[in-house]
């Protein structure tokens, strides 16, 4: 949309390109400061006449500030009009401070439609206010009115709101009576045009030269040569079918289904044969097109296959003008009726002969000629389209519910992305559903639209139409076809009334069990009270890529040739004209459904479709459709297993196994002493692990299908290579952090078993983020080279050496070490942290001389080296924060005040340790949480925004889609995790909604309720983020002081193209699939880049694109050591100077920093504090003095603070390039 | 503290500060602006900033407060001996000044940008700090005397962060030893006090003595309320009278109303936002 047509060079390809434009925190910023404008605070021993003079100067210096900025080539394409911008576009200076009152902005209502919305005025969005009912209102008598509604509410609908919810969404999507008025008088020209259609000498079927060159047949003649002759008649009769009549068809496709019947002198005897009705029909149309387009009454006119399958053409017409897009008009063919006699096509009869279709002159003699059920439903269907009309307004006489039902059903098949495509759920088979549940008597004709959908949803998720077939057809006519014979012939059988056609033909049986498992999901969400289930069920679509866990695509579908030959599928190569996709999909589905029975849920492939074509152009082959998409689900307890285990060697089934697997079968004995066939993967790491779906499909797909690798693009784990650590490292992390809590587990043993403490540990809980397998990049044990560094041989440490590259990063993993309480306790808080420190000084004592450990105490926490790990031991006193919280009255009242001191040591002690417990179990509940997490922090860290964020919100964010997937599952694949929470952080509406996390589910639907209104009610005093748990319902801890308002929309707005970038790249096979643009942080933006000397980035190897030079840091990769000098913890030299820069300037700048080894700081001045301010002590900071218009004003002292950057960060700095010169006036 | 800002702002005013140009080194081209001026406050003069002798000097930058100021006074060596010298966060009254009483438990002093007070011995030296603003840009590490700043001040620092465990232990033992002491005295007075009427009458009941009384805490205040309205809930009957019939189907049909209407507010303002387009 407003983005540059960027990426070219797809290596250095960053997501820059395509932010360049969107890059709002400028403007922002603008709004950000909205303490006490300077001008506003008079200077007290100002005389009063004086006052409106500094005023006006103040305030054209502004404006003079202000221009700048907007004729700054960066802001310029802002100004354009990028739709995430419009509400934000050049805030007037009086919105400001009213915009930060209000806090965060969704985007402007305009945003979605973008081009409307030109104007930039800052609109403000509008926020949930509590409502304010007098007593009155409340109180007065009900009219019957009144009480039928609510009543009706009651019975019918679930709640209210969601009543209403329908009622907006049905509105939304159903066409409005003027639209239906321009369709209507569309629809009669196009019955005069046809009837003036002239008619055609008769021709043989092959001689085609009578039809103009500007028109191609719309038809795959292969083989070419049939016998039989045509003309063309004009139509006998013309009649509109289908959703239209019925009022439901859904936007945004309106389409009308118009259908022409042939005349019966067209037709022959044997032109149920060998594709001639077809043929007839696809000419038919083709004359029909060469007409239709000279006239001007048509925007275009184009073929199409109905539902992508080949043997049926269609003909599309759109008006002229600016209701192009309003409709559609599907022109059918279909035979005259009672032409064919419905016996002929019967789904054991054969009607393609196998000497016509392999072109071979003499029919081979005693072969019998195969079934033809595909074929002979094509035909059957033209014949009943009238009927099956009658037979659906007869149901919806008398009935509103179904339209509306209809209406909410085609929506939720859209969103599932079920509706169209070869074997689609259309919404006509929904119809037809519903017809026969009122046929059952399951839905009767006062249900409302709610109860309709709700009723479909359960016969859907009951019912398996792939075993249990359902039949429309009331009388049992001894001489139809039986349901059995329809599932001899299809994968799905669900039979029209008159007893003949198949509605599901080509659906394949994964299909339906996806539409299956679809309802029975949305049927678990609707009794979740918790749940918002319009939301889930309705309004969120679901591609692919977040539905499933992985996803592969077959490059090239004409592949899918060799693979029918391979499984000898010449008879449903004939029954379904030669389209070898169709035919091979189902069996290349139900192989991959077996070899993963056991790993997965559900197996589903994407719906092969056809784009519609001119009318001069050939009608697209079967490869066509693009490529494949498949989906797998998985079950993610099995789903990483390396062993498949068959049957005992000696049992028949073995040799059937062996076939399935091939070579990979191989006998093994098990522990319990039987002999199996069996195949093992080859996974060492958990990350390979992941991938053996991979290798499963590759194997079999290659041995069955002889599909080469190369046309398999599977995309499962792209994106963990950038949770990788160091060059060699063949897994993510998993085993390492797995590792470190073993080592953590010993030591809290230790720590409650230490002799010789006067007070016992009661608890020992974590607080670091590996200890709850979120951390990004685990530690890993290390060993320090004394070489390497300065040593202290009298404490027994080492230190940095200044000459050398900065050591190694050592993180010091936290823990909270509970003492017991008792009546020793101080109760005073300056005592009680000097007995803090005792402990500290204790513990490092007795865990020396109890357990060999080397210690380094310090006055808050004590270092304990184990296995190579540094832990950071924190001595904590449940009665502390309390004491810190106690507060006199003046009446001698003891009350409990939070204070900042006291609410840092309760988020320490308390929050950080039952957070990290809650997350530890969630990991093992869903093994790839952690990863999740890891590679969220990983791209909130790569947009250099993990300082503006903290850790623990990610985490929660991330939790709260493991705990809340609905509509989806819970993710099992990291990569979908991700793509998940990106598109949480894009389209969570946080204005007006709190976030609820029910960790350990320990919330009910009341608390959730309770913690909604609350919220509404003090939204404006509330966090912009605002993040719910059963351990902190009104406070949001963890997104109190972080993000700010700007902040988060910029992560909105990074969100949604990352979220857009990655989709495309993952979407698209054929591409290069670089996963990490989206890790690539746009810095054409910032004002001032700090370039860092890379042997001063101790975590310099965690980079996104990992360096070619790599630095010695004085470690080894070692565990063992016992007695060593103790390792240089907790220095990064790049924190260390960004705590500088932020305590010096962070009232003129804010900086922004990749923590996991970037080489740059950026810089961003905050325009607020550009402008000139009155001289004031406490306004100095940095900034020099001049006189402006005889006042004297204090102004940044840009240059000397650009050589302050330089000076602080002496050693580390390589270069600081300011990249605009913003200051000078 | 406001006051004396105020204050101190007036004084700047009336006599404009002088400008010092300072660099860190030789290769630094711009320099920063110290303004200096004469320390003046209305209010009685303090001990540790005597008015005469201090010089207050303003924007002082992040890396000259390393080491307690030993930078500035190396500054202002020039204008005469230097006494003290205090850096401060803000400006603010002398007497507040900080001693240094433990060198484990203090709040970590931040960096940045500060305020000083240079005390010099003689008056001369004010007067003579001022005109240093005539000269070049005065340097602030020499040849000399160099400032650390970067990875040998972070080194440095990290190095000061260990600390000494006998040091730590006997400091630690020795603040306690005083409080120890001060609670058992306090505990001596309130035995003493225990149960002895004051002037007035007035006995003291503590949680110490024989019969403890209610702890004065606003917790069990609360505590008490809600025993007495569970108890009180606990006597009424609900379904006894008439109109407690009526008044509860009232009630239901208020509930379903602010339902409705928050709902109806809820849809209006997703409809605003076109949250109902489906895709």
């Amino acid at each position: 949309m407003y983005l540059l047509a960027g990426g070219k060079d797809p290596k250095s390809a960053s997501i820059s390109k395509h932010l360049a434009l969107s890059w709002l925190l400028h403007v922002l910023l603008r709004a950000r400061h909205q303490g006490p404008l300077p001008q506003s605070t008079p200077l007290p021993a100002r005389p009063a006449a004086k006052h409106s003079a500094p005023g006006t100067t103040c305030r054209k210096a502004l404006r003079s500030r202000h221009d700048l900025p907007q004729s700054d080539r960066r802001l310029l394409p802002i100004d354009l009009g990028g739709p995430v911008g419009g509400g934000f576009k050049e805030p007037a200076e009086a919105a400001e401070a009213e915009e930060m009152e209000q806090g965060l902005h969704t985007p402007a209502p305009g945003a979605t439609r973008g081009k409307k919305r030109k104007v930039a005025a800052p609109v403000p969005a509008p926020a949930l206010q509590p409502v304010k009912l007098s007593r009155a209102e409340l109180y007065k008598p009900p009219t019957n009115e009144e009480l039928n509604q609510l009543k009706e509410t009651e019975d019918l609908f679930h709640s209210s709101l969601l009543r209403l919810q329908i009622e907006e969404l049905l509105k939304e999507v159903t066409l409005k009576e003027t639209k239906k008025k321009k369709i209507d008088a569309f629809l009669h020209e196009i019955n005069r045009l046809l009837s003036a259609i002239p008619e055609t000498p008769e021709t043989d079927i092959t001689d085609q030269t009578w039809l103009p060159k500007d028109v191609k047949v719309p038809f795959l003649q292969v083989p070419f040569n049939v016998k039989g002759k045509f003309r063309f008649l004009p139509p006998d009769e013309l009649s509109v079918v289908g959703s239209y009549l019925l009022g439901t068809c859904v936007k945004p496709e309106i389409n009308v289904d118009v259908v022409v019947t042939m005349p019966r002198e067209i037709f022959q005897d044997k032109d149920n044969l060998n594709q001639r009705y077809h043929r007839k029909r696809a000419l038919y149309l083709a004359h029909i097109a060469q007409h239709l387009s000279k006239e001007n009454l048509f925007g275009s006119v184009k073929f199409a296959y109905m539902n992508s399958n080949h043997l049926k053409p269609i003909l599309l017409l759109r008006p002229q003008g600016k209701d192009e897009k309003l409709v559609t008009v599907r022109l059918h063919a279909c035979p005259a009726p009672n032409f064919f006699k419905p016996s002929r096509f019967y789904p054991s009869k054969n009607n393609v002969r196998t000497a016509w279709f392999l072109e071979q002159s003499t029919p081979k003699e005693g072969a019998p000629e195969p079934a033809t059920p595909h074929y002979n439903n094509s035909i059957l269907c033209d014949t009943v389209l009238l009927s099956h009309l009658h037979f659906l307004s007869s149901v919806s006489t008398d009935f509103p519910g179904m339209k509306d039902g209809l209406a909410l059903l085609k929506v939720w098949l859209n969103q599932r992305q079920l509706s169209k495509g070869l074997g689609c759920f259309s919404g006509f088979l929904v119809s037809m559903l519903v017809a026969y549940l009122v046929m059952k008597r399951k839905i009767v004709k006062v249900m409302s639209g709610y109860q309709v959908l709700r009723n479909v949803l359960q016969f859907l998720a009951t019912t398996d139409l792939s075993m249990t077939g359902i039949s429309l057809a009331k009388e049992t006519d001894a001489c139809l076809p039986t349901l059995d014979d329809f599932h001899h012939a299809f994968e799905v059988v669900f039979v029209d009334p008159s007893g003949l056609v198949n509605l599901c033909a080509d659906m394949t049986a994964s299909k339906y069990h996806q539409v299956q498992f679809e309802a029975k999901c949305s049927m678990e969400i609707l009794d979740d009270r918790m749940v918002d289930g319009f939301q889930a069920l309705l309004m969120t679509s679901k591609p692919m890529l977040r539905t499933f866990d992985h996803v592969f695509h077959l490059k090239h579908v004409s592949k899918l040739q060799s693979a029918c030959k391979k499984m000898q599928l010449l008879n449903e190569l004939m029954d379904r004209g030669g389209n070898y996709v169709a035919a091979a999909l189902p069996f290349i589905v139900s192989l991959l459904t077996r070899g993963l029975a056991r790993r997965a849920l559900l197996v589903a492939h994407s719906l092969p479709n056809t784009p519609e074509w001119p009318i001069d152009t050939e009608p697209p082959k079967h490869k066509d459709v693009g490529s494949l998409m498949f989906g797998i689900l998985f079950v993610p307890d099995f789903a990483a297993s390396t062993l498949e285990k068959g049957p005992q060697a000696d049992r028949p089934e073995a040799a059937d196994f062996r076939t399935f697997w091939g070579e990979k079968s191989e006998l093994r004995r098990f522990q319990d002493g039987s002999i199996c066939e069996a195949v093992v993967w080859e996974a060492s790491t958990i990350c390979q692990k992941r991938l053996i779906p991979e290798q499963i499909v590759r194997h079999l797909l290659k041995l069955h299908a002889d599909i080469p690798e190369s046309s398999i693009c599977y995309t499962g784990a792209l994106l963990e290579s950038v949770i990788k650590n160091g060059k060699e490292a063949l897994g993510t992390g998993e085993e390492d952090m797995v590792s470190v809590v073993c080592s953590y587990d010993d030591l809290s043993r230790k720590l409650w078993n230490l002799e010789g403490l006067p007070l016992t540990v009661t608890a020992v809980q974590g607080v670091h983020p590996a200890l709850r397998y979120t951390d990004v990049f685990p530690p890993i044990p290390m060993k320090p080279i004394y070489s390497f560094h300065k040593q202290v041989k009298t404490r027994h440490l080492l230190l940095p050496s200044e000459e050398k590259p900065c050591p190694a990063y050592i993180t010091p993993l936290k823990m909270i070490c509970h003492m017991e309480g008792s009546g020793q306790w101080p109760q005073d808080k300056e005592a009680i942290k000097r007995i803090k420190a005792a402990f500290h000084l204790q513990l490092a004592e007795l865990l020396q001389q109890q357990h060999q450990l080397i210690c380094r105490p310090a006055v808050t926490h004590t270092d304990v080296y184990k296995d190579g790990y540094v832990f950071r031991l924190q001595v904590a006193y449940h009665r502390e924060p309390l004491i810190l919280k106690e507060v006199v009255t003046p009446e001698g009242m003891l009350k409990y005040q939070d204070t900042e001191e006291s609410q840092r040591l309760e988020l320490e002690t308390l929050h950080q340790p039952y957070l990290t417990s809650s997350l530890h179990g969630l990991q093992q509940q869903h093994p790839v949480f952690g990863s999740t997490c890891r590679l969220a922090k990983r791209w909130i860290s790569a947009q250099l925004l993990s300082d503006s964020i903290s850790e623990e919100c990610v985490d929660l964010l991330v939790a709260s889609l493991f705990l809340h997937p609905a509509p989806f599952m819970p993710p099992s694949s990291p990569q979908v995790g991700f793509l998940r929470f990106l598109n949480l952080l894009a389209t969570y509406d946080w204005r007006n909604n709190p976030l609820i996390v029910n960790l350990n589910a320990g919330l009910t639907d009341v608390d959730c309720t309770e913690i909604k209104n609350k919220f509404v009610a003090a939204r404006s005093r509330l966090p912009v983020m605002f993040i719910a748990t059963p351990k902190d319902k009104w406070n949001s801890i963890w997104t109190q002081e972080r993000p700010s308002a700007q902040i988060l929309q910029r992560l909105l707005v990074l969100a949604s193209e990352s979220v857009r970038a990655l989709e495309e790249q993952l979407m698209d096979p054929l591409s290069s699939q670089d996963v990490k643009i989206v890790f690539r942080p746009p810095l054409d933006l910032y004002d001032v880049l700090i370039h860092l000397n890379a042997n001063q980035i101790p975590r310099h190897l965690e980079r996104v694109d990992r360096p070619v030079k790599s630095f010695s840091r004085g470690v080894v990769k070692n565990s063992a050591g016992v007695r060593i000098l103790f390792p240089v913890v907790d220095y990064d030299p790049v924190q260390c100077y960004l705590q500088d820069l932020r305590e010096a300037f962070s009232d003129l700048a804010l900086f922004f920093y990749d923590k996991h080894g970037g080489e740059v700081i950026a810089v961003l001045w905050k325009p607020s504090s550009f402008q000139p301010q009155p001289f004031k002590v406490a306004n100095m900071k940095g900034r020099t003095v001049t006189t402006l218009n005889n006042e004297l004003v204090c102004v940044p002292n840009i240059e000397a603070i650009l050589e302050d950057f330089e000076v602080l960060g002496e050693g580390l700095v390589k270069r600081v390039e300011a990249r605009t010169e913003k200051w000078t006036v | 503290m406001r006051g004396a800002a105020a204050a101190a702002v007036g004084c700047l005013t009336r006599l404009s500060p002088a400008a010092l140009a300072v660099k860190f080194g030789v290769r630094q081209r711009s320099p920063h602006c110290l303004l200096v001026k004469e320390h003046r406050v209305r209010e009685g003069p303090g001990d540790t900033h005597p008015p005469q002798r201090t010089l207050f000097v303003l924007n002082v930058p992040p890396y000259c407060s390393a080491v307690s100021g030993d930078a500035l006074s190396r500054l202002f060596a020039r204008c005469g001996a230097v006494q003290s010298v205090d850096l401060r966060d803000k400006p603010g009254p002398g007497e507040k000044a900080e001693k240094r009483t433990s060198k484990f438990f203090t709040n970590g002093t931040a960096t940045g940008f500060r305020v000083a007070y240079v005390v010099f011995r003689k008056p001369a030296g004010v007067q003579a700090a001022k005109a240093l603003s005539q000269e070049g840009p005065l340097l602030i590490s020499t040849e000399s005397h160099p400032v650390k700043t970067g990875i040998s001040k972070w080194i440095a620092r990290y190095a000061d962060s260990v600390v000494d465990r006998e040091e730590l232990k006997a400091e630690v033992d020795a603040y306690m030893q005083d409080y120890d002491k001060k609670i058992e005295e306090e505990e001596a007075k309130a035995a003493k006090e225990e149960g002895v009427p004051d002037e007035e009458g007035w006995v003291k009941v503590t949680r110490k003595g024989r019969k403890p009384g209610l702890p004065r805490t606003e917790a069990a205040n609360l505590r008490v309320l809600e025993r007495e309205k569970r108890k009180k809930a606990r006597k009424e009957l609900l379904n006894f009278y008439a109109w407690q019939h009526r008044e509860t189907k009232r009630e239901h049909i208020a509930q379903l109303r602010k339902k409705f209407e928050e709902d109806k507010q809820r849809i209006a303002l997703m409809r605003a936002q076109r949250k109902f387009r489906p895709y």
